[in-house]
């Protein structure tokens, strides 16, 4: 067939763009499941499944919660970058992961919006060398931070603790409210940034080959090679038993003091048989080790169940759509944007907009971020520093539309496979009263009831899929919207 | 975060126009990657490759598995990419004409992958796999021609028989 031939051509069209690398034979467990290649910095989700940067951000819904494009479990939050996967990555693959770089830097300089910028291990490697030994511990703190983010003012970005002591100074005196907890980050970052200096220096020592060493995939913790690993919403890997359940409280980073929304991630299995594989001999150590604390710890606790088995009874099944048709129903949404600090998207509650951050992408923070006196970077890279000023945002009027709209989906995926006329009106004597007292006092017939129903799955379609809307609603029923009018609220609101 | 920049009407689906040129570049890697995939491994009785020069536009055939009335038939369809594919599902049409509850006369299928269900970690692959398995067990709860479904659960010897008929003229 002539078919097989184009596709041939097509392949042949593709090979100059994967000849540098093709020695390079990539892991299956280092293929994003969206782009179907290398992953480019590496975002490790809640259920442990990777993908990269840009295609967690473009798969993300905006208008709710997001799901896992491998196993659907839902979440609300972008989590950040995996450095520790990413600075790996570059080393197994260089070549491949060089190629990437170009690639996205391309996509990025298109679209106008960036990704977090980091320097490569050889980066560092030249920086340290140029840069005098600092004495102060509180310094060398800096200078790691610096070392690792992008050297240029723009990316004091990724890093989470990247304030200088000298700002974090001013800040305390501004503000008595968030200086302790300042504080007392900073000391946790001195005590760590020991630590980690010395795998920095680890990591140099072996940077030139393309094994992978321990020192490579260490706890942020622990300090030994990962077991198990988790990575939480912030991007830093820890061994699964590194991380304690807090029984009530939200489980924190201990580097850079985030807290992780929801319950504890899922093990980053991908990852884990890739170290088993790639370090046979230092994971059987650390399995034997393992299996030795949890034995002891079944002994001193044998009233309780297994701690093996605790942690699998707390995730829950996804939030069922009564869940979410609550949490449209009794928040304000702000769709389509997202919190710069712990990354929700979209935003429920208050949002707080910069307004100085004007150019490229905005920075926004929801309201706990606000309050916390959240100092992180932005999550694309924008110019955000701790002086701008913050405005708050109201929601944006399409949020009401979506309100509506999922109220029609749930209705539409709990009802019967053929809805009689009565069922269609119980429906919609269950929308909210602002819809009702749009109808002006509820439906007068069952046509009209249909036509609305119908617009509002037009509605649906039109805001899911690509398609321009292309007809007005012929009649003029008060549940419908008119796309029009939705068009300029879309225009008003994200324009 | 934010998306005043046009972030926010992709975030909404309807910014194809803002991106569109990156967003081809992009999806036409991972196209080409299916492609590849396919060329490796195909899925059993299916095939599927670019139509002529636009990878954005591909036909794909199924052939109608064993035991069922749709055995020895083979199915032409087409596989339409949208730009900002994989984040939105491909369209697919049947281009034979086919006697099943979830294929209306025009060819359009209702498959929740193919929908609400999408997913950007779904590739051709797994696609074909879904459209092979509504051979064998028809969704009879979400149908798109009510009649045929309606007959399916009645009668299921006279939907076969009616199916089979179908797949003799049509099909082969």
């Amino acid at each position: 067939m002539d078919l097989s031939d184009q596709v041939k051509k097509m392949m042949e069209e593709d090979e100059p763009d994967d000849d540098a690398d093709s020695f390079e034979k990539i892991s299956e467990a280092f293929i994003c499941c969206i782009c179907l290649d290398l992953l480019y910095k590496p975002i490790v989700l809640a259920c442990g499944h990777m993908s990269c940067f840009w295609c967690v951000q473009r798969s993300m819904s905006g208008l709710r919660e997001s799901h896992c494009p491998i196993c659907r479990q839902p979440y609300q939050h972008f989590p950040m970058i995996c450095k520790m996967l990413h600075f790996l990555l570059f080393k197994i693959y260089p070549a491949s992961y060089k190629r990437r770089q170009t690639q996205i830097l391309e996509y990025e300089k298109e679209k106008g919006s960036f990704s977090p910028q980091f320097d490569d291990p050889a980066f560092i490697l030249e920086t340290e060398k140029k840069l005098p030994r600092l004495s102060s511990a509180q310094e060398s703190t800096v200078s790691e931070y610096d070392l690792l983010s992008h050297p240029s003012s723009s990316s004091k970005d990724q890093i989470l603790l990247n304030v200088a002591p000298s700002e974090s100074g001013s800040i305390i005196e501004e503000n008595a409210g968030p200086n302790l907890q300042i504080a007392a980050e900073d000391v946790e970052s001195t005590i760590l940034s020991v630590d980690e200096e010395k795998k920095l220096q680890q990591r140099i020592s072996s940077v030139n080959c393309h094994q992978i060493s321990v020192c490579d995939v260490l706890c942020t913790l622990c300090k030994e090679l990962l077991f198990r690993p988790i990575v939480l919403n912030c991007g830093h890997a820890y061994c699964e038993s590194c991380i304690a359940l807090p029984t009530n409280e939200m489980i924190r980073c201990h580097v850079c003091q985030i807290k992780h929304p929801g319950k504890a991630p899922k093990v980053c299995l991908e990852l884990d048989d890739f170290l088993e594989e790639q370090l046979p001999i230092e994971y059987a150590k650390r399995r034997t080790s393992f299996q030795l604390k949890q034995d002891h710890l079944q002994q001193e606790s044998s009233t309780t169940c297994s701690s093996e088995d605790a942690p699998e009874s707390v995730y829950l099944p996804p939030s069922s759509a009564e869940n979410l048709l609550s949490w449209w129903g009794d928040h304000k949404v702000h769709v389509g944007a997202g919190c710069d600090g712990c990354g929700m998207y979209p935003i429920i509650g208050d949002r707080h907009k910069c307004k100085e951050c004007v150019e490229g992408r905005n920075y926004d923070l929801c309201g706990e971020c606000y309050a916390t006196g959240s100092k992180l970077p932005g999550r694309f890279n924008q110019q955000h520093t701790p002086e701008h000023t913050f405005e708050i945002m109201r929601p944006n009027s399409i949020r009401n539309i979506m309100l509506r709209l999922l109220r029609g989906q749930l209705e539409d995926t709990s009802a019967a496979p053929n809805p009689s006329p009565d069922t269609t009106e119980n429906q919609h004597s269950s929308l909210s009263s602002d819809a009702q007292e749009a109808a002006g006092g509820g439906p007068a017939t069952n046509d009209s009831v249909n036509q609305g129903c119908e617009n509002e799955r037009l509605v649906k379609c039109w805001a899911e899929s690509n398609e321009p809307w292309r007809s007005e609603p012929s009649h003029d029923c008060s549940f419908c919207i008119s796309p029009r009018q939705i068009e300029y609220w879309m225009g008003m609101g994200l324009g | 975060m934010n998306t005043s920049s046009g972030g926010g009407m992709a975030a909404l689906g309807g910014g194809g126009r803002s991106w569109s040129t990156t967003s081809v570049s992009a999806s036409g890697k991972r196209i080409q990657r299916e492609m590849a995939e396919l060329n490796t491994d195909p899925p059993p009785d299916c095939f599927a490759g670019p139509k002529g020069d636009n990878l954005y536009h591909w036909v794909a055939t199924l052939i109608g598995p064993h035991g069922t009335p749709y055995h020895g038939g083979i199915f032409f369809l087409d596989i339409t990419f949208p730009s900002d594919y994989p984040f939105k599902p491909p369209k697919v049409v049947f281009k034979t004409r086919i006697y099943h509850c979830n294929v209306d006369s025009a060819g359009n299928v209702s498959l929740d992958i193919l929908k609400d269900s999408w997913s950007p970690a779904l590739t051709v692959p797994k696609i074909l796999i879904a459209l092979r398995s509504i051979f064998t067990s028809p969704d009879t709860y979400k149908p798109l021609v009510p009649g045929i479904a309606h007959l399916y659960l009645a009668d299921k010897a006279k939907h076969d028989e009616l199916a089979e008929e179908w797949t003799m003229r049509f099909a082969k």
